[in-house]
């Protein structure tokens, strides 16, 4: 697999603030890439970075084994994390301008632009302004703006947020779709479990540090079977006499615990039939949710 | 290839900081521009603004206005002229009216009324007035009386006096034997002609006061051209950085080019509505001459008919006063180059400013350091009009932040030397060349900086990082 994207000891700064500090990561071609990380760890830098929007301080970025530029720029579709469009303009004339703002020319733009409208069912809305559509609308011509061009390179910044579940499986389909393609998307998320069902590799940031990286799948298998998921009936008093264990998902009937130090299953079974009727006990590979936890505990204690 | 790789950067770093300092993709952000995309960006914003209601509206309705202002010009001139004023004269001397009569026997009306008779009339309507000049008028000096309707203004009161001061003093000066000679050395009336000098040593027919007229509208009109069009990019500007859109067009173009095509875009606005006012003022001043005449004959016409005065009738209308609303040339594409050269300084500040802000209030703040030097300029500009070629003058029409408007004001108001105008462009251009870069310096940091209002402290910063 070639190397399409390659960050390499990249750093920015915003004054005082190190927004991105040394990170290194590799996007594979064909693969879908999760960047992962709280609010401000420093996703949308990274990837206004790669856009060619901001430069970093030092370190570099390559496209194909080529400083990003206005060249790169073309081969990627990006859809910034802060969705905006003209209000004022037609649905169509944006479309056509943004377009051929990323090298189409006219023609080209408008088949691509008739192509995608029909296929998310718009083309009535060709002469509608942005102002008078709705959210779910827009958030489908934003979309085509992103990809109208026949990108090989995809970029999305927090594509989930603010989608209706309508939308939101739409575009999951289309990232699976263009993945079979062969594109390459890289896209961020704080939403752990998008990327579990989506990503083959991924990044974990933590305050502008790359704190993981690689395979998701190796990832999930390095850190062990080491969870339990635990469904049942009765009263869950009984999960706050647990020890050495960390409690992440809880409800009244239902709780995934991790087990610390050297805690076996076994003791959280024999404590929970004392006191539940159980209805499901499993013993499974940690969540991401849970691996980021502990990594980021693990590379700054106190951010816990 | 992997290793091969952190090789090649190292000699790109090596390049590439010869460009500029800590600055790794300096390479491939060459001052070289893509001007296909800059054009697509002024063709949006173009065809956007000029679409807008505000523009149609101000360039429908300024030609509107300019036309009202003409007529109002040439009614005044025209009126004057056309209903004879009736005065009656109620002559105690019974020497001075007939005179009177002889200089103008349409206005002058000899009468043996009693004064409150005529008062009547003139109450009535049937008069514009009437003048009572007493029996002791001559002997001592005394003043006569012109009792009016209010109709007539200024100018008929200053003709009527000046109409009998000269009956006055002919029949003085006959009653005292005077020698003819000496009569004709009073009613000698010398006259001033104005006449300005131009580059080719030609005289031509000049009018000081209305060139200084035109002089402080050609500054006011720069001033607001100047300001509204800028107030028009950085609102745009705003639009695009509080929509979010602006994230999407520079993932496709750098900030310095979106900046361009728009100031370019804006200023073909600004020189699409001025183009289309020139060509009505010139298609108003071409048909002016032919319609007002046409109007004068008419009222003439109608007057005589009624006055049984064919006197009257050879009376023709001198519209000369016409030729002043001409536009020449040579001013018409000063006024071109220093409008477009003063949008493109203060709208480049315009738009730094706006990627700044996050919305129009705040943009008050920076607005007034900005305003001040043009705001100086233009207010300077009524004095400039008085005193055109003093040295505070030249200095203000050479300094680029005032240029724009006073130079302007100096080119219509004097003769100013070829090389001072020269020297105010060059300097102006290589003024907006330095302003361009710091504004694009700002702008390229400002439009993705979301939240807080910056100070003046963090843009400086901003500047000195790019």
């Amino acid at each position: 697999m070639s190397v399409v994207i390659d960050v390499h000891q990249v750093s920015k700064h915003f004054g005082k603030a190190k927004a991105v500090d040394n990170v290194s990561f590799q996007v594979e071609s064909g693969k879908i890439f999760g960047l992962l990380g709280p609010n401000g760890a420093g996703k949308t830098t990274t990837l206004r970075m790669i856009n060619h929007i901001i430069n970093p301080d030092s370190g570099y970025i390559h496209i194909d084994g080529k400083p990003v530029s206005p060249i790169s720029q073309q081969r990627i579709g990006y859809l910034p994390e802060e969705r905006g469009l003209y209000k004022k303009m037609k649905v169509f004339d944006q479309l056509m301008y943004l377009s051929q703002l990323k090298g189409l020319t006219s023609s080209e733009a408008k088949n691509a632009i008739e192509f995608w409208l029909e296929r998310f069912d718009a083309t009535s809305w060709k002469k509608k302004e942005i102002a008078e559509l709705s959210k779910g609308m827009s958030q489908k011509i934003q979309f085509i703006a992103t990809v109208a061009h026949d990108p090989d390179i995809y970029v999305f910044d927090e594509p989930f947020s603010g989608l209706d579940p309508i939308n939101s499986e739409m575009l999951k389909d289309v990232i699976l779709e263009e993945k079979a393609k062969g594109k390459t998307i890289l896209f961020s998320t704080h939403r752990m479990e998008q990327v579990e069902q989506i990503c083959d590799d991924i990044c974990l940031f933590s305050k502008g540090n790359a704190v993981l990286k690689g395979d998701l799948r190796e990832i999930k298998k390095s850190f062990g079977t080491n969870t339990v998921l635990l469904e049942f009936i009765g009263n869950p008093q009984f999960l706050d006499e647990l020890k050495n264990v960390r409690i992440n998902n809880r409800s009244n009937n239902f709780a995934e615990i991790r087990l610390l130090e050297n805690t076996k299953a076994q003791t959280i079974l024999s404590t929970a039939m004392r006191q539940v009727e159980i209805i499901r006990f499993e013993c499974v590979q940690p969540s991401l949710q849970d691996i980021f936890i502990s990594t980021v505990n693990e590379h700054d204690p106190k951010s816990a | 290839m992997i290793q091969n790789r952190p090789k090649q950067h190292k000699e790109f770093i090596t390049l590439s900081k010869t460009v500029e300092t800590n600055y790794p993709n300096a390479l491939h952000d060459p001052i070289i521009m893509n001007f296909a995309k800059i054009w697509l960006i002024t063709k949006r914003e173009y065809l956007t603004r000029v679409q807008t209601k505000s523009f149609l509206l101000s360039t429908f309705l300024t030609p509107l206005f300019i036309i009202g202002l003409m007529g109002l010009v040439i009614y005044v001139t025209v009126s004057e002229n056309e209903a004879p004023k009736q005065v009656v004269v109620l002559d105690e001397t019974l020497r001075i009216s007939n005179k009177l009569v002889e200089i103008d026997p349409v206005r002058y009306i000899p009468s043996d009324e009693s004064p409150e008779v005529i008062r009547e009339e003139v109450l009535e309507g049937q008069w514009d007035g009437y003048i009572l000049i007493e029996s002791d008028f001559l002997s001592e000096n005394s003043t006569a009386t012109f009792v009016h309707n209010g109709a007539g203004g200024i100018s008929f009161y200053e003709s009527l006096r000046s109409d009998l001061r000269d009956v006055t003093r002919e029949i003085r000066l006959q009653d005292n034997d005077v020698p003819q000679d000496i009569i004709s050395i009073f009613e000698e009336r010398p006259s001033l002609e104005n006449k300005r000098i131009n580059e080719e040593g030609i005289e031509e027919d000049s009018n000081a006061f209305v060139s200084s007229i035109a002089g402080i509208l050609i500054g006011v009109f720069i001033f607001i051209g100047l300001f509204g069009y800028g107030a028009i990019l950085m609102r745009s500007v705003i639009e695009e950085k509080t929509s979010r859109i602006v994230e999407i067009i520079t993932s496709s173009v750098k900030p310095i080019e979106l900046m361009l095509g728009k100031l370019v875009g804006v200023c073909l606005v600004a020189l699409t509505q001025f183009g289309l006012w020139i060509a009505t003022y010139a298609g108003i001043t071409v048909l002016a001459a032919p319609v007002a005449q046409f109007f004068i004959t008419q009222r003439m016409g109608s007057v005589s008919t009624d006055m049984v005065n064919p006197g009257m009738e050879s009376t023709s209308v001198d519209l000369s006063f016409l030729d002043q609303f001409s536009i020449n040339p040579v001013f018409l594409m000063y006024f071109f180059v220093f409008f477009i050269l003063g949008f493109l300084m203060y709208s480049s500040i315009f738009a730094a400013i706006g990627a700044a802000v996050d919305s129009e209030q705040d943009s008050q703040q920076f607005m007034t350091p900005v305003m001040l030097p043009i705001l100086i300029g233009y207010m300077l500009n009524f004095r400039i009009a008085e005193v055109p070629d003093s040295t505070f003058a030249t200095i203000v029409s050479l300094f680029p932040l005032t240029s724009p408007i006073n130079m302007m004001t100096r080119l219509l108001v004097s003769n100013v030397p070829f090389w001072e105008v020269l020297l105010s462009i060059v300097l102006l251009i290589a003024s907006v060349a330095g302003m361009m870069l710091l504004s694009a310096k700002i702008y390229r940091t400002g439009i993705l900086m979301y939240g807080k209002k910056p100070s003046f402290k963090e843009i400086f910063k901003w500047i000195r990082q790019s």
